[in-house]
């Protein structure tokens, strides 16, 4: 399928037509003065000019909680009742490159063996509507982990800014060309004004991605002394998974009365203190940088290795977030030079 | 369409007062035709629910050899273990399972084994050792070396009477030392030294141990001195676990999935594994 136009008008049009079939249309938004991916019902609740929304977009996937079942209690027994998902056709507009390229992360440990429906169902009933980065700031390295401001992977429609704020829409999956034919009044056939030129971030030299997971795959190297020394900082507040696209961890918990309640998935954090708390009171992972050396681990040996995706897109959220500044390019920097 | 998360609904058919704070509990699946079809291996782990609790992970204590229900063993020690433990005969709880691999029994055929158990270790460890003794013909000499801190600590007590009395079973029992008490017949010392005691022979044997980490630790290091190879010694593994399919993130020792690629580990793998323990 050729380029088509979306001007900027046209987005209502669009968002009219999902949201009245009973869909969700997801944009970036403010929220608490800061712009995040949320839901939407007009082109005036957008925005425009951000770099990276404050959260990934995961959350209409995997959610921050959700039922999976519904018990009560009775004389004869106990009530157990599933809860399906219920996934509504999502649009994720506005996305970035980065985050698009996470939904194959997750996908992979969500899928692995056993399918968790809840996120399949919900990822398989999204269109993900990816606009090419036209700016970034110091916190963006997303060259330096191998994904592109204007990459295609996770996307099924690539959108790029024109220097007049409409946008030009490049079909990248099937299912991406079929919601173009779908809403065709949104897009028009003649493409005009120049596209804005791609926001590149500096690769960052000290980096060797290759080098890291070398590193990380000799299990001498996990009692380095280097991991107390970079993750000294820490104060484990979880905030970097809480906004890290790729983090999956959750906690399975039972909530309600005497009578009935609920089982929910909940997200969770692997730098809890309590996360890998066994009940006996033993902790493999009893203090603060034995629980950020598992989400290095995790980001750069167990998602390459294991799942055969990335475990870091280079977002850059948990460098924004961090109230400490632990950096994780440079831990990158750090291990890539241990001779 | 399947739910990875809904656990089956089983019925508490018998509860076995093992120590003062250890439970088995007999369970029997609600759904007909569950309880027909359901299999397992012996090794294997399941999740159960305390509604309103939340669930928890142990091992299928009963063998795999025997159909229409199955057993677990737990230690009032936590929310959910505590809950468990307040149940009665005819209540319901929740299963999900069975996950994770398995001892390979069959490939164990023509050997001696000897199961070594510490504690609360023993119930994994039962579940092998009556699979093997429901096709006793299938092996060759069974050992097995059981301890526990006091007398009041060691589970099963009606069935190590019952290998003890057979035949075909060498049993060891024993406590730690200052855990005796005046009607104890059995050794006091700790497992791995009672253990180079009774010397079992490498040749053609293969082990299987399960206890607390510290003593898996020494009797690794003891069955290495009687000149066992890593590849014939098993162990099986546990971690905080919330799915058991590999999602939540818990139970990774480095990069191994214990729910997943264990619970079930030659002492070889074990050794092979990131210091994340």
């Amino acid at each position: 399928m050729d380029k088509r136009l979306l001007k900027r008008e046209r987005l209502d049009r669009l968002i009219d037509g999902v949201t009245r079939g009973g869909g969700l249309f997801v944009a970036p938004r403010l929220d608490a003065r800061r712009v995040v991916y949320g839901p939407v019902t007009a082109a005036d609740e957008m925005e425009f000019d951000y770099i990276v929304p404050g959260n990934s977009f995961k959350e209409f996937f995997f959610p921050r909680t959700e039922p999976v079942a519904r018990f009560s209690f009775h004389k004869q027994g106990t009530e157990l009742e599933e809860v399906r998902p219920e996934p509504v056709e999502t649009v994720i507009f506005g996305s970035r490159p980065c985050d698009a390229a996470s939904c194959a992360s997750l996908r992979s440990v969500f899928t692995w063996d056993f399918v968790d429906e809840y996120y399949t169902e919900r990822e398989d009933a999204a269109v993900v509507m990816t606009v090419a980065c036209t700016q970034g700031d110091e916190s963006c390295f997303c060259t330096t982990v191998g994904v592109a401001p204007d990459g295609r992977d996770g996307s099924d429609i690539l959108l790029r800014e024109t220097e007049g704020g409409d946008f030009t829409a490049e079909a990248v999956t099937e299912k991406g060309a079929s919601f173009m034919e779908r809403y065709k009044d949104a897009f028009e056939a003649t493409v005009e004004g120049r596209e804005k030129e791609v926001f590149q971030p500096e690769i960052l030299d000290g980096v060797d991605l290759e080098r890291i997971a070398q590193w990380l795959k000799d299990k001498e190297h996990y009692s380095s002394p280097l991991w107390p020394e970079v993750a000294r900082k820490c104060i484990g507040c979880g905030a970097c998974t809480f906004s890290c696209p790729t983090c999956h961890c959750f906690d399975l918990v039972d909530e309600g009365t005497f009578f009935e309640g609920e089982r929910r998935k909940n997200w969770d954090s692997c730098q809890f203190d309590y996360f890998t708390l066994h009940a006996s009171g033993h902790n493999p992972r009893d203090t603060q940088y034995k629980r950020w050396r598992n989400r290095f681990m995790c980001k750069f040996h167990i998602y390459p290795g294991k799942f055969s995706t990335k475990g870091c897109v280079g977002c850059g959220r948990c460098i924004r977030v961090c109230p400490v500044r632990l950096d994780i390019t440079e831990v990158m920097e750090e291990i890539s030079k241990v001779p | 369409m399947s739910n990875i998360y809904l656990p089956h609904i089983v019925k508490i058919e018998d509860i076995y007062r093992e120590t003062p704070d250890v439970r088995s509990f007999r369970l029997v699946f609600q759904d007909k035709k569950v309880r027909e079809s359901f299999e397992f291996r012996t090794g294997q782990f399941g999740l159960y629910s305390a509604f309103g609790y939340g669930e928890s992970t142990f091992c299928i204590s009963s063998p795999s050899t025997r159909k229409g229900y199955i057993q677990c063993t737990f230690r009032a020690t936590g929310r959910v273990t505590n809950a468990l433990a307040q149940l009665n005969v005819g209540d319901t709880i929740g299963f999900r399972g069975p996950y994770g691999n398995w001892f390979p029994v069959d490939e164990w055929k023509g050997k001696n084994i000897v199961f070594i158990a510490g504690g609360i270790g023993l119930p994994p460890v039962r579940s092998v050792i009556w699979t093997c003794l429901d096709r006793r013909e299938d092996y060759r000499d069974i050992t097995i070396v059981y301890g526990a801190r006091t007398v009041e600590d060691l589970v099963y007590k009606n069935e190590l009477e019952h290998w003890d009395e057979r035949d075909d079973v060498y049993l060891v029992q024993t406590v730690d030392p200052g855990g005796e008490n005046a009607d104890w017949k059995g050794r006091v010392g700790f497992v791995p030294t009672v253990l180079e005691e009774t010397a079992p022979k490498p040749e053609n044997t293969v082990c299987v141990v399960c206890g607390p980490p510290i003593m898996i630790k020494f009797t690794l290091q003891a069955l290495e001195n009687l000149g066992f190879s890593d590849e014939d010694v098993y162990t099986t593994l546990e971690n905080k676990m919330k799915c058991g399919v590999g999602k939540c993130g818990r139970c990774n020792v480095g990069d191994v999935y214990i729910c997943k690629e264990g619970p079930v580990y030659t002492a070889r793998e074990v050794k092979r594994m990131y210091n994340d323990f």
